[in-house]
């Protein structure tokens, strides 16, 4: 029988080094997190110029002059702040959107009370964000206005869309579920047998605290052990430290969620899957995809254990725009948003793609022509763009190249 | 004879005996008890006073009882129904004994199972045989062993608030228990995960590629352990055990609620239920104002 060499020596070795570095790094640790830490996040400055019950209205002030005709309303979900859009000086959405000149408002849901249990879809659509964006219009003097949603706030915003086209010119979905049918997510899987009655009955809001631990059990071996070693192995580094510190800030500012509108997430959207097959309905009314006829550009995360590309990308079959465009970027459901990389990508991209559609009147495109192409960063995109018959003077969608070209200059004015 | 058979250690006799000298132990007493009652009485009534204290007529009574009671057990009638019942008494005994012992020989067989498990080796994110019986039978147990007794009907005054703190308790244990189980299942992965490096460091070891750095068995652990829970999350087990553990929290904290808003309604503050109420009316009459305020505009 051969006998195996296994390093003991060296092994035994490295254990020692790695304990005196850990000393090390106690020592400085210890300085570090006495020291005085910038940890603050949304430090972007704006002004709240509507608000309704809790919910308010942030308007962004402008860093340069505005290049956009129409202003963009960001919607974000009713889980989580709608801070993390602005996590910090130079790793900022937010900042982004400003530096671009596009006129931003956002909204920020607070933080629902007891009293806010009865609240449900139609509340928060037909009514808060209705009221929003009827005070934007009416501020601006436009008939329509740029709509952005990210993850429930996207279903929101793709739920307003079609309830009221009139009112919106463009449309940007970014990680927002709108097929549930699909055994991809693990909250799609969990949700399926959940007795939401039984839940909300009891609980009246869904309480922050039991949604956070059911986000942390969705990984917990990243999220709940290897994310605070990482910690531990650098929290010597003030820098490390306070990006880390802001994100813990993020997370755990967790709203509960007014129970009505759990409720129908739940029944009509996870269990019954009534959005994408237009059978959802909002205060009587049917919410109709096929009347989504405005540009719509759809974001998704290809690692996003959250919300899968499976429960995104169907949007855009379902809905009545011939002007629509998909892009999956090859990252998670944060990621996108809090990553410089992909920030680098996503949002000038959705600044242009705006722009684009800023400039160029509507018009009535004959039919859709869908195409698949890999960018140039690693991105898989699926564009499913108007079809221009060439004998149209004023095309609504030219090929990609020209578009992009005449919106990355007028980006960059 | 027959009688030497039935009662061979001359219980009967004996018991008859001690009955008969309560009896009249409980008749003296009474006598004595009545006695100073009788003379005060009689005095009182000379001085046209009302009657003795009632505390002292009812133990006057309550003696008399005992008194007539013990003379009821000492009949030879009673004897032979008590004696019959006595021998009763062990049979009982051995049912609940066989229950409990049914229950436990239950436990011991998953229990040696499972351990007979122990040595088999562990196929990497494979869940196939969950082992979250000892837990499950340990529910089973309970519901059919304890819970009935939270659930016997309450009777008189205070049967609603008996009822509703026997539901907190049977609702708080069954939590308990479906708890344990879902937290054993989280368990499962670390165990598995633990296994599962022991079997790639002996073959790194074999092949000679262990490595001196730390940090590579650790990132290797914490791979495969995402691996597990990944596997483990997708289990009908699992995601069966996650429901009733959220459903029994929620039946735990409806029925904590209830008992509590007993309590609060002891006191000058609104309870739970009365601001829903309230918070209700309020939803609906803002919702009405806006849709009439739309209207007009």
């Amino acid at each position: 029988m051969s006998q195996t060499k296994i390093p003991v020596d060296l092994i035994l070795s490295k254990l020692a080094q790695d304990a005196e570095k850990a000393q090390s790094r106690a020592h400085k640790a210890s300085e570090v997190l006495l020291d005085d830490l910038d940890t603050k996040i949304a430090q972007t400055a704006y002004e709240v110029v509507y608000q309704e019950d809790r919910v308010k209205l942030k308007h962004y002030l402008p860093r340069t002059k505005i290049r956009y005709q129409t202003p963009l309303l960001v919607t974000y979900a009713l889980i989580n702040r709608e801070t993390m859009l602005d996590l910090q000086p130079g790793r900022s959405v937010v900042e982004r959107f400003l530096e671009a000149g596009i006129d931003l408002y956002m909204i920020d849901w607070g933080y629902p009370t007891r009293k806010d249990r009865f609240l449900g879809f139609d509340d928060h659509i037909n009514g808060y964000m209705d009221n929003v964006i009827d005070f934007i219009r009416e501020k601006h003097a436009v008939e329509k206005i740029n709509l952005m949603g990210i993850c429930m706030g996207g279903t929101f915003s793709v739920i307003y869309s079609a309830l009221h086209p009139n009112k919106i010119k463009n449309l940007v979905t970014t990680v927002t579920p709108t097929n549930f049918d699909t055994k991809k997510g693990l909250l799609h899987v969990w949700m399926e047998h959940l007795d939401v009655d039984r839940v909300v009955d009891t609980y009246g809001n869904l309480p922050a605290d039991m949604m956070n631990l059911g986000f942390l059990l969705l990984n917990p071996a990243r999220l709940m052990i290897d994310k605070y070693v990482g910690f531990m192995e650098n929290m010597d580094n003030k820098q490390f430290v306070e990006n880390f510190v802001r994100m813990e800030k993020w997370i755990f500012d967790s709203p509960d969620l007014p129970g009505e509108v759990f409720r129908q997430f739940i029944k009509d959207c996870y269990q019954g899957n009534k959005l994408i097959q237009s059978k959802l309905e909002v205060d009587g009314k049917r919410v109709d995809l096929k009347k989504l006829t405005m540009p719509l550009l759809n974001i998704y995360g290809k690692y996003d254990h959250l919300v899968p590309p499976e429960a995104c990308e169907q949007l855009v079959k379902h809905v009545g725009s011939t002007d629509t465009e998909d892009l999956c970027l090859d990252t998670g459901h944060i990621g996108i948003y809090v990553s410089s990389k992909f920030q680098e990508a996503f949002a000038p991209k959705i600044a242009s793609w705006l722009k684009e559609r800023d400039q160029i009147p509507k018009k009535k495109p004959p039919r859709k022509k869908t195409t698949a192409t890999k960018s140039s960063a690693g991105l898989k995109k699926t564009a499913q763009k108007a079809n221009l018959n060439k004998k149209n003077t004023q095309p609504v969608a030219t090929s990609k190249s020209s578009r992009s070209r005449a919106a990355s200059k007028a980006t960059n004015g | 004879m027959n009688k030497e058979n039935e009662d061979p250690l001359g219980m009967a006799t004996m018991v008859n005996t001690w009955m008969k000298s309560m009896g009249d132990l409980w008749g003296n007493m009474a006598g004595q008890w009545g006695a100073p009652f009788a003379e005060q009485q009689h005095a009182g009534a000379k001085a046209g006073q009302t009657a003795t204290p009632k505390a002292q007529a009812a133990m006057a009574a309550a003696l008399k009882n005992w008194q007539s009671m013990a003379g009821a057990m000492a009949a030879p009638e009673s004897m032979t129904a008590l004696f019959k019942g006595s021998g009763a008494m062990p049979e009982v005994l051995l049912k609940l004994s066989q229950t409990s012992m049914g229950s436990f020989m239950e436990m011991q067989q998953k229990i040696t199972q499972r351990l007979g498990r122990m040595g088999e080796s562990v196929e990497a994110y494979q869940f196939q045989d969950i082992d979250e019986n000892m837990f499950r039978v340990w529910t089973d147990i309970y519901k059919k062993e304890f819970q009935q007794f939270f659930r016997i009907p309450q009777l008189g005054l205070m049967r609603t608030y008996q009822e509703k703190a026997n539901q907190v308790a049977d609702t708080y244990n069954l939590f308990q228990s479906t708890l344990s189980e879902f937290l054993n299942l989280l368990g499962l992965p670390f165990n598995r995960s633990m296994q599962v490096m022991q079997e790639k460091l002996g073959e790194l070891a074999e092949s000679g590629e262990l490595t001196d750095d730390t940090k590579v068995y650790y990132n290797m652990w914490v791979k495969v352990l995402e691996g597990h829970f990944m596997t483990l999350f997708q289990t009908p087990e699992y995601v069966e055990t996650l429901t009733r553990t959220v459903n029994a929290l929620s039946e735990y904290s409806a029925a904590r609620n209830a008992a509590l808003e007993d309590m609060l309604s002891l006191l000058p503050v609104a309870k739970k239920t009365e601001m829903d109420d309230m918070a209700r009316e309020l939803y609906e009459l803002k919702k009405r104002l806006r849709k009439l305020e739309k209207a007009q505009n």
